[in-house]
């Protein structure tokens, strides 16, 4: 397999307008304080914030623009979720992506449009539970059922860490037929039998729940329509690129901070970045934020020719930046000494959404399982 | 099969690329039945470097060095700067090296960037065609990492200097013509004024050359001393006591920062990561192959992502938008150190790979791959030392690209 993606990886200054419109809008909207607040009140979810977000067009980034969405690309998204995760944007956006792409990818034209333009504008909350039982999400792991019914479909499973799930008004999910194969459906909620229970997250700004379908009966039409294992994989594979740009925005942040830090805190009369055993480790921090950018950037590009290379270098985005991430706040709350131990440093909340986002869609153990495979029996 | 790194790149390119490609393959010269040097830091003999000399001199004639250097300096002043491609394709296809690297990667660009029009006339030419190579004699005995405490002194004499000092780890010196070399000219000045930087003629009298033996075991390089040793006035690159500053130009041509400039390349090849899987996959572990072994698997498979990476990362420091406006620096000077620290990674895992053949060396008649693997990865230290250590590149970055205090 050959890994392309353009010399110049499709940016053009448009992109760069994105950047700037977002770093201005979330420095204004959501300062630290705006998150703590938030996160001392348990609120993780804000339809307000929500719908202000979905107005700026970020909710329907990449979808299309005949349902309602901006139709703009995979690096478009890829630079607004580095400077989402670099503000740790609070809500189900990453829900509402795959539940977006899911339908795009794998639904008919009025499923499409029954759904999608609720999604852009940010009315419809939407969600794909990806995370099936035992903690697995790929397709060949669903055990989730979907058995034939009269008119329709009776779903069980039990679905976890749906991020938005208890506030969602859709949710898309797998299920796996008697004939063994794995569909897509879509349910509108609340509808009796689904049962979705708020979890404790450890991150406070990632509103996620359990999702029980306890014998749900849907319609013949809740079932997408198109290729569900491509649909799931796609949708998978912008999963994976898209938490990669979301942590490395988070280590971006980190870095910043515990450089900062370094640079004002004082000890044994010297500004503590003067020693290398504190320098060193923010320089490795910020090569490998370097390193897993190029690598979500190259992703994006890829997403964006539709390039055969796209999941190699998603999943080597993830894995990469997922680990890029957690060594970001291990570092970080270490250098922050006595303060990076306590609530008032603000570093505690990236190294939860680091948590989170590592765990999620597979981490660099996982991902590196399967580059393995891909480089000796591939 | 693994990832091949290419870019999407011009139709123009592309044809380009072809061509070089089948030149090649054409005219690779094959394996000379001795051992040869692993990079030009382990140049040892006169046939090593004569058959290596004959080949940059055919890959010259052909038309493939020099592309982006003027055409009146011997070059080919292409507008495309494609000696990038010529570099990756020599890499691609495992054909030798460009022995003359010192002259093509660092003394050559840094002579186009200061010399008068009678030193890039008289000395870029010969640069390319591998007749007359060049070493680099910045350390000394007591200047490694500090190098602006260098003590070598160049003397005014009536038409020139006389140079009185002496310098390590010359590389090449031995077959070298000419050297850049940094002297003090002024000994009240500040440490860094009083440097000035010359091209010395190695074959002046009071030259001592004497070879280093590394840790290998290999030649390669040298210390260089140096009794009175004469050079006349054309010898000074730029002005008296600028010295400190064309050689932090020289640096960063040597450091990659300066990505493309060069008229060639001695970079290993961008596939190592698929040559230590093709090795994992013939080399058995406990009875097994070692692709088999899942700690293998799973590191091979994390190196495979920074060489990924890193491609991408060369890639998108040539974005202007892309190389992140916040630190457009970032890029460019962390090259050096991921890319040594990989290849060093890289060779000691293909060393674990053999399991207990790792312990056979350079000679032994059972030794996989002629026990390149160990040599390779004694060898990787030779980068993540010479041309500034990791440690002094992390220096450099924390500092120039972080802001973060200075160490000294
Ligand atoms: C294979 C090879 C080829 C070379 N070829 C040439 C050549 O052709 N021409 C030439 O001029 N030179 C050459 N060199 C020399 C090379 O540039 C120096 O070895 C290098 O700059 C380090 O200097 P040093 O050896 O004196 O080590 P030192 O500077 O003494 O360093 C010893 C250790 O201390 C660490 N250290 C030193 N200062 C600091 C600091 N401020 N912060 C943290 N750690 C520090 C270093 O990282 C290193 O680990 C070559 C070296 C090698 C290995």
């Amino acid at each position: 397999m050959r890994i392309e993606v353009p010399t110049d990886f499709g940016y053009t200054d448009e992109h760069g307008l994105l950047r700037g419109e977002a770093r201005r809008f979330l420095n204004e909207r959501l300062p630290m304080q705006e998150l703590r607040k938030r996160a001392d009140a348990g609120v993780a979810f804000d339809r307000g914030l929500w719908k202000e977000i979905a107005q700026l067009g970020w909710v329907g980034l990449v979808l299309p623009e005949a349902h309602g969405g901006a139709g703009l690309g995979w690096l478009h998204l890829e630079i607004l979720l580095e400077e989402m995760g670099r503000r740790l944007v609070p809500g189900p956006f990453l829900g509402s992506l795959l539940a977006g792409v899911a339908l795009v990818e794998g639904a008919s034209d009025a499923q499409r449009a029954r759904w999608l333009p609720g999604i852009a504008s940010g009315d419809l909350v939407a969600t794909a539970a990806v995370v099936d039982a035992a903690g697995a999400f790929e397709a060949r792991d669903v055990a989730s059922t979907a058995e034939p019914v009269e008119g329709g479909w009776l779903l069980r499973g039990r679905k976890t860490h749906v991020v938005g799930g208890a506030d969602a008004g859709l949710v898309i999910a797998p299920f796996r037929e008697p004939s063994g194969a794995v569909s897509l459906f879509g349910v509108d909620l609340p509808a009796a039998g689904v049962c979705a229970e708020a979890e404790t997250c450890i991150d406070p700004t990632r509103p996620t729940a359990r999702v029980a379908f306890d014998g749900v009966r849907v319609g013949a039409d809740a079932k997408l329509a198109g290729d569900a294992g491509a649909a799931w994989r796609a949708m998978l594979v912008r999963g994976f690129a898209a938490l990669a740009a979301e942590s490395v925005g988070g280590a971006e942040s980190v870095l910043l901070t515990t450089r900062d830090y370094a640079v004002a805190r004082k000890q044994f009369d010297r500004q503590i970045g003067f020693f290398q055993a504190v320098k060193f480790p923010i320089v490795d921090m910020m090569c490998g934020v370097e390193l897993a950018r190029s690598l979500a950037v190259g992703a994006a590009s890829a997403l964006d020719q539709r390039a055969a290379c796209a999941e190699t270098l998603a999943r080597m985005a993830k894995a990469q930046a997922s680990d890029v991430f957690a060594n970001a706040v291990r570092k970080g709350v270490q250098l922050h000494g006595g303060y990076g131990f306590t609530w008032d440093c603000d570093v505690h909340f990236y190294f939860r959404r680091a948590m989170w986002s590592r765990a999620m869609l597979g981490d660099a153990i996982h991902h590196r399982r399967w580059l393995a495979a891909s480089l000796f029996e591939g | 099969m693994s990832a091949r790194a290419e870019e999407t790149e011009s139709k123009e390119n592309a044809e380009f690329r072809r061509e070089v490609r089948a030149w090649i393959e054409a005219n690779k010269p094959s394996h000379p039945g001795f051992k040869l040097p692993q990079s030009f830091l382990e140049v040892e003999s006169e046939r090593q470097f004569t058959f290596l000399r004959d080949w940059q001199r055919k890959v010259f004639d052909a038309g493939y060095l020099g592309l982006d250097w003027p055409a009146e300096y011997g070059g080919k002043g292409d507008p495309h700067k494609r000696q990038r491609i010529v570099s990756q394709e020599i890499s691609r296809a495992s054909a030798p090296f460009l022995v003359n690297v010192i002259g093509l990667q660092w003394a050559g660009p840094t002579i186009l960037a200061y010399g008068t029009e009678e030193q890039k006339k008289r000395y870029l030419k010969p640069i390319l065609s591998a007749e007359e190579i060049w070493c680099q004699g910045f350390s000394e005995p007591g200047a490694g990492s500090d190098l602006a405490s260098l003590t070598a002194t160049a003397e005014p004499t009536d038409d020139g200097w006389v140079v009185t000092g002496h310098k390590v780890w010359t590389t090449l010196a031995h077959f070298a013509s000419w050297m850049i070399l940094l002297a003090r000219t002024d000994s009240q000045a500040h440490k860094y004024a009083g440097i000035s930087y010359f091209l010395f003629p190695m074959d002046a009298p009071g030259v001592t050359v004497q070879p280093l033996v590394k840790m290998t075991g290999e030649g390669g390089f040298n210390q260089v001393i140096f009794d009175r040793a004469p050079m006349k006035k054309s010898a000074l690159l730029g002005q008296l006591g600028q010295g400190w500053q064309i050689a932090m130009t020289t640096l960063t041509f040597e450091r990659g920062a300066a990505e493309g400039t060069g008229g060639g390349s001695a970079t290993p090849s961008e596939s190592s990561v698929r040559a230590v899987a093709q090795l994992a996959k013939r080399v058995r572990r406990e009875g097994r192959p070692a692709a088999d072994d899942p700690v293998i698997r799973d590191r091979l498979a994390q190196l495979w992502i920074t060489e990924e990476a890193l491609r991408l990362t060369g890639q998108r420091a040539r974005t202007a938008g892309l190389n992140m406006e916040d630190r457009p620096l970032a890029t460019r000077l962390m090259n050096k150190v991921v890319y040594s620290e990989l290849g060093q990674q890289l060779t000691e895992l293909a060393c674990e790979a053999l399991g207990p053949d790792a312990g056979l060396w350079l000679g032994d008649p059972c030794a996989p791959d002629k026990a390149e693997w160990p040599r390779a990865y004694m060898n990787s230290f030779g980068v993540t030392i010479g041309g500034g250590t990791s440690e002094v590149q992390r220096n450099i970055i924390g500092e120039r690209v972080l802001g973060l205090p200075k160490t000294k």
